[in-house]
């Protein structure tokens, strides 16, 4: 990345007050940023993430219902939700959504991705399409496959062979499919469009050298593709795990945590607590238990993976 | 993208929130309307065109002036909540009274309205007494009715129960045997959103009080658990039970929502006999079939359980919308003359026209003028006559209790709890 500073003026004659390149400084720092340019962003996420995320610590050991003054209440929040059956369960069902959501969306969006990346014919509007449920709100997204999924009048009454009596969000097996049905269909175009560009960036050498060799189409996939698709697969299955640990509407929407408490994830049952039952104490205790979760989930899956070390994917080409 | 957002964004609402209320705290002692009006605080609907000419109406004689403001969406109650104890609190809010204004009583922040009965007894006198009162709490009024009435009945589409020789039902007997005729004509023979859940409540509410009489929730809701263990309760979780068990409301209703249209046209279509909702539902029908609306859809009250100690004629349901006054309003008199208006000619006669059904004393003198005079009188004299008006339940507990008491109410439908389990539910709930 090329920065203003490269194109500035030679240090020959240093202007006064330009700390950021005193006069005679080494070559080393050309080219880097200084610590100004991430101000802005750092302020941002103090004042937004930061702050709220320490107030919501202190929230958390306090009993407030929105209405006059919260009162502290020392761990008593902490120690009703470790006691919380629905707390516990609703642990379960996030890490099961979100599992499911990796397993699922993984191998379809890597092929997909795959497949765009290359120059079939119609491939392009082919792509545009696929890309389409992406650019939907979630809210949107769940309103319109509630309407479908009416047992009635959506598309269980036209294929009962498949669908039964069509009572999908009544069981919580079904319920939960459809829960990770809808998010698959919303957010594997997002991933494929990841992979794409990855398996755009694999070097063209890397076929050639193997087709020399004698390798099929499935050999070259999963000796070159694959390995090379590594990194972007880090990423998106990061993107995955944090998704999943936080969806939220397509639950409010679809299910609204039923039947009974089913479907209730941890996200849910904090708006539930917070913002249904009005027990904001409770409520900041489950999200700060999700922020600890989801941050401790983000460096297991780095630190395993070896992404942080950033070994290179270009490994063999130069 | 997913990813992220969310959370940080829910986080923030609450951080949001403590701010709001150091906010609050600094600005002790600052009135809501320190600029000098009254702020009348409203459900952003269609209802809105009639509060906005009484609030002209009002504007035209008094010296303070009042400012109708809305909050639009389903987000009514969160969004009060959080603005109530800040400087932009309203003077005058519109609520449901009972369960939904107790935490802001016990918060010490509303008004209790005796003082101004007392200087003006009509502000109590011309409102029907079972509807006033589902806005006392602890003995004190803190609610004046405003917009209208809201009783569940049971609806029916006629042709459906013609073919099937069917008459809308009088007794829990009556209705069993047409589930059984319904059902043998291949239709639903109830329609049930229960994927929103408070459509299911709606059978417990009637059942309970047909059975047991009112006595047995308010016991209840005053924090005597036992009433859920009485042979009452018991015997009105059984109807349920044998209800459910027959069929009347198939085997998809937990996917099946009112809110989206999906329930009424299972009536609209024929494709199911009965369906209790509230009476806002023919207003519904008439905007999504309104031919079906003009022709085909009978009402009546709900079946007579007998044997029950419930009255009759008792009825369930919304039982009016209300407005409370905050407490550290600036300008008592002026709120006492604006909720005046509330039962005003100009006000009922407004209300009946756009189809709400006020439910002040002179109602009746105006039911000709509403938009449909039949079902208007109709529901006039039912709430009029009712000994007792159950206010939902999960409106007359406090906010806490709505979700588990619609899980619980999901639970026992679908199977997941038994008698036992449901009984030991609501003994859970919280009643402050």
């Amino acid at each position: 990345m090329t920065t203003q500073i490269t194109s500035a003026p030679p240090a020959a004659e240093p202007r006064k007050g330009d700390r950021r390149r005193p006069a005679g400084s080494p070559a080393a720092n050309v080219g880097r940023p200084g610590f100004g340019w991430a101000l802005p962003a750092a302020i941002f996420f103090t004042l937004f993430a930061i702050v709220p995320l320490i107030m919501v610590a202190v929230l958390s050991f306090m009993s407030w219902n929105g209405l006059g003054s919260p009162r502290f209440v020392g761990t008593e929040n902490w120690s009703r939700l470790l006691d919380d059956p629905v707390m516990l369960k609703s642990i379960w069902i996030t890490l099961l959504l979100t599992v499911l959501g990796i397993v699922v969306q993984t191998p379809l969006s890597i092929l997909l991705g795959v497949w765009a990346a290359g120059h079939q014919r119609n491939r392009a509007v082919l792509s545009a399409i696929y890309f389409v449920p992406l650019l939907l709100s979630a809210t949107a997204v769940s309103v319109l496959w509630r309407a479908l999924l009416d047992p009635n009048f959506g598309i269980p009454a036209e294929a009962t062979w498949l669908f039964g009596d069509g009572n999908l969000f009544g069981e919580q097996t079904t319920a939960i499919g459809v829960l990770a049905f809808v998010s698959t269909w919303q957010f594997t175009p997002f991933h494929t469009l990841i992979y794409q560009g990855a398996a755009r960036a694999v070097p063209e050498v890397l076929y050639q050298a193997a087709e020399i060799d004698g390798a099929g189409r499935y050999r070259q996939f999963f000796h070159i593709t694959l390995p090379q698709l590594r990194n972007s697969m880090i990423t998106s299955m990061i993107l995955m795990t944090v998704g999943g640990l936080t969806t939220f509407e397509t639950v409010l929407i679809l299910t609204q945590g039923g039947p009974g408490t089913d479907t209730t994830i941890s996200a849910y049952y904090m708006y539930e607590k917070a913002f249904k039952s009005f027990d904001f104490g409770v409520g900041s205790a489950i999200a700060l238990t999700l922020v600890v979760a989801a941050t401790v989930i983000s460096l297991v899956v780095v630190r395993v993976s070896g992404y942080d070390k950033m070994r290179s994917s270009m490994e063999g080409v130069s | 993208m997913k990813t992220r957002a969310h959370l940080p964004r829910l986080v923030a609402c609450g951080a949001a929130l403590t701010l709001a209320l150091s906010l609050s705290a600094c600005g002790n002692g600052d009135a809501s309307s320190s600029d000098g009006k009254i702020h009348v605080l409203v459900y952003g609907d269609a209802s809105n065109k009639v509060e906005k000419q009484i609030v002209d109406t009002f504007n035209k004689t008094s010296d303070v002036k009042a400012v109708l403001d809305t909050i639009p969406g389903a987000d009514y109650q969160q969004k009060l909540q959080t603005i109530i104890s800040t400087p932009q609190a309203p003077d005058i809010f519109f609520n449901w009274g009972g369960g939904s204004i107790q935490p802001f009583v016990k918060a010490d922040l509303l008004l209790p309205l005796d003082d101004f009965i007392k200087k003006n007894p009509d502000l109590d006198n011309r409102f029907l007494p079972s509807v006033f009162n589902s806005a006392v709490v602890d003995g004190k009024p803190y609610g004046v009715p405003m917009r209208g009435t809201q009783p569940i009945l049971l609806f029916h589409n006629k042709k459906v129960l013609d073919k099937a020789g069917v008459k809308a039902p009088q007794t829990w007997d009556e209705l069993l045997d047409a589930v059984k005729k319904l059902k043998a004509e291949g239709v639903t023979p109830i329609a049930l959103g229960g994927g929103d859940r408070w459509p299911t409540l709606m059978w417990f509410e009637y059942l309970y009080d047909r059975i047991a009489g009112p006595g047995l929730f308010q016991k209840a809701l005053g924090g005597d658990t036992k009433a859920w263990e009485s042979d009452d309760s018991k015997k009105a979780l059984s109807m349920i039970r044998e209800l459910v068990d027959a069929g009347a409301f198939g085997k998809n209703y937990d996917s099946v929502k009112y809110t989206n249209g999906a329930s009424p046209a299972l009536l609209a279509s024929g494709k199911a006999g009965f369906e209790l909702m509230g009476s806002w539902y023919y207003a519904q029908q008439q905007e999504d079939a309104k031919a079906f609306a003009e022709k085909d859809l009978g009402y009546t009250t709900f079946p007579i359980v007998p044997g029950g100690k419930g009255d009759a004629t008792n009825v369930v349901g919304n039982t009016n919308n209300f407005y409370s006054v905050l407490k550290k309003t600036e300008h008592p008199e002026a709120v006492a003359e604006f909720l005046k208006l509330m039962y005003s000619d100009e006000f009922v006669k407004a209300q009946l026209a756009i189809g709400n059904l006020p439910t002040t004393t002179n109602t009746s003198q105006f039911l000709d003028s509403s938009a449909n005079p039949d079902y208007s009188r109709f529901q006039y004299d039912l709430v009029a006559k009712a000994p007792a008006f159950q206010l939902s339940w999960d409106q007359a507990y406090p906010p806490a209790a709505g979700t588990p008491i619609q899980q619980a109410v999901q639970q026992f439908f679908n199977g997941q709890l038994d008698a036992d389990g449901f009984i030991k539910a609501m003994q859970a709930l919280p009643t402050e």
